[in-house]
């Protein structure tokens, strides 16, 4: 079943068209990842589903309905649950402070919530020991890790990662990617943009590449390793493959 | 000696007051990046709606303050919608041009509405003050230091232990996070504002029994206030507090020991000492890290 499909989604910023007409669906249950060069338009896409841009033309639908212009606060409410690029964890909040807020976009008071926190950390237990260290103070892995934790406690149903393999150790990579299996197992539909085509496609059912706003192609992942020429184009390239 | 803790006593109170108006600047700060330049006239407005409710309409202390409070709050209402809101994706010199604008109308308004003369609000006790000791500890002195003290205790539980304390912090210190996460960033700013008015109005009301109620009465404490968030290194709440103590205290020891008619340009010398030597303030380093 279709959770999200994207239909011929332009989006601008200002003069500048990042998106031109771009349509992919996500089916429920599956890890779909995006693939694509910088500058490509992947982190404007889940921008655009998360509602922190509005679309210039086309639609989004989100279980059947359109979330096309719904301010932030309203996508998340629905099931979207958004981790963005560059992690944004609140620098002057603590781990579980920063991760009780995922769960902002439904009600509960602090007692439940920061239960609801603590438990938490048996997916991440990385993090558990700095539970009470300030964000600014956390390595790039932890800090992703709490990013991750924190838009889980929003209870997706779909969740958008932008790049959560961005500037780690390949170690941490690791352990970032068996999270995202382990919540596809838990039954959590993933959105997952990735410039490192390996670690991207390894835990996908799906994967698309997306060329200067554009989809270029799309496929399961063994038929995107299998061909030759898109693999040299896209995803064998030095850069991607240096970073694996 | 004597004389020296009497003076301490004074400028703590008179620090109360400007460290409640550098609170309001910090936080609203915090939200949004800018400095308000009306936080000022908040403190001025609330203490003309003191003189209307409880000289000039004679209604009881306590109701007339409850209605300055709320003609605060409603204040601070109006100031968000009307003065921060329609300009928020903006840079931030519109927005601060903006309170600028906000500031002289307020002061222009009440100008208007109530005339130049400076008007005297008597002190919410009968009693003067009491006697301990070698000190006289004025009444009206030790009603401000103590409501200072109980505000600041509620912001810090406020900010600190509740969960929408925590929705406010992260809503300063990334909003476009913060709306992903669901946090209703629009209402995080209301409540910001709200607060501001409201601590703002509240130092005004302390403060006039102490001072002559004037148009200008607003201007001048926002300086000294803006000096203490700049003392205390800006930003930082706990920089806010003692900044505003500092400067009450160096002002009050200043006007006894030197020279009365230039009490005010003692809290500049110290602010010119700190942009020179200490630009980041007493907290500063704190600030730069968060960032
Ligand atoms: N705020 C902005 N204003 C103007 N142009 C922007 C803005 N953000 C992105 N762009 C442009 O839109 C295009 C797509 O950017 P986007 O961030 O979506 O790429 P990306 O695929 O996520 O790249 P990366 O892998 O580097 O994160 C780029 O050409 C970029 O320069
Ligand atoms: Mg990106």
């Amino acid at each position: 079943m279709t959770l999200l499909a994207i239909k011929d989604l332009i989006v601008r910023y200002g003069e500048i068209e990042a998106v031109h007409g771009l349509t992919l669906d996500v089916d429920e249950g599956q890890v779909v990842t995006l693939l694509g060069s910088n500058g490509a338009g992947k982190s404007t896409t889940l921008r655009a589903i998360s509602g922190l841009i509005a679309p210039a033309a086309g639609d989004i639908l989100f279980d059947g309905k359109s979330i096309a212009a719904h301010s932030p606060e309203a996508v998340v409410r629905m099931g979207i649950s958004h981790v963005p690029e560059g992690r944004r964890v609140f620098p002057g909040l603590s781990v579980r402070e920063n991760i009780m807020l995922g769960a902002s976009n439904r009600s509960g008071g602090a007692g439940v919530l920061g239960r609801e926190a603590d438990e938490m950390f048996e997916l991440f237990p990385d993090i558990r020991p700095f539970r009470d260290a300030l964000g600014w103070t956390l390595s790039g892995g932890q800090q992703q890790m709490v990013a991750v934790a924190r838009g889980l406690m929003a209870k997706p149903r779909l969740l958008l990662l932008d790049e959560p393999s961005l500037g780690l150790a390949p170690v941490i990579v690791q352990a970032v990617f068996r999270i995202i299996s382990e919540i596809r197992r838990r039954g959590t539909t993933v959105l997952l943009v990735e410039q490192n085509a390996r670690m991207g496609l390894s835990v996908a059912d799906y994967g698309y590449v997306l060329e200067s706003g554009r989809l270029a192609l799309g496929g399961k992942p063994d038929e995107l390793w299998g061909n030759e020429a898109i693999r040299a184009a896209y995803l064998g390239g030095g850069q991607a493959a240096a970073r694996v | 000696m004597d004389i020296a803790l009497q003076l301490l006593f004074t400028g703590i109170g008179i620090g109360a007051v400007y460290a409640l108006v550098a609170l309001g600047f910090v936080l609203i700060f915090r939200a949004t990046n800018v400095v308000n330049f009306a936080q000022g006239e908040f403190s001025m407005v609330a203490a003309f709606l003191m003189v209307v409710c409880a000289v000039d309409l004679e209604l009881p202390y306590w109701l007339s303050f409850l209605i300055a409070l709320g003609g605060m709050a409603l204040l601070g209402m109006i100031f968000n919608l009307g003065v921060y809101y329609p300009l928020r994706h903006r840079s931030f010199l519109p927005v601060i041009i903006s309170t600028i604008g906000a500031s002289i109308f307020l002061a222009n308004a009440t100008l208007a509405l109530y005339g130049p003369q400076p008007q005297v609000l008597p002190g919410w006790f009968e009693t003067p003050g009491i006697q301990v000791g070698p000190v006289y500890l004025d009444s009206q002195y030790l009603l401000i230091i103590a409501v200072t003290i109980v505000l600041v205790a509620f912001q810090y539980w406020f900010f600190e232990h509740t969960l929408i304390g925590k929705k406010l912090q992260a809503t300063s210190q990334d909003k476009e996070m913060a709306s992903l996460l669901g946090i209703p960033v629009a209402r995080m700013i209301m409540i910001t504002f709200i607060y501001s008015a409201l601590i703002g109005g509240i130092a005004g009301i302390l403060v006039a029994p102490v001072l002559f109620v004037s148009i200008q009465m607003g201007s001048s404490i926002a300086l000294k206030a803006f000096a203490a968030t700049i003392i205390g290194g800006f930003g930082d709440v706990a920089g806010a507090i003692i900044g505003g103590l500092a400067l009450g205290i160096i002002e009050t020891f200043g006007a006894a020991y030197i020279s009365v008619p230039y009490k005010d340009g003692f809290a500049f010398l110290v602010l010119v000492l700190f942009l020179i030597f200490r630009p980041q303030g007493i907290f500063g380093e704190r600030v730069a890290e968060k960032a």
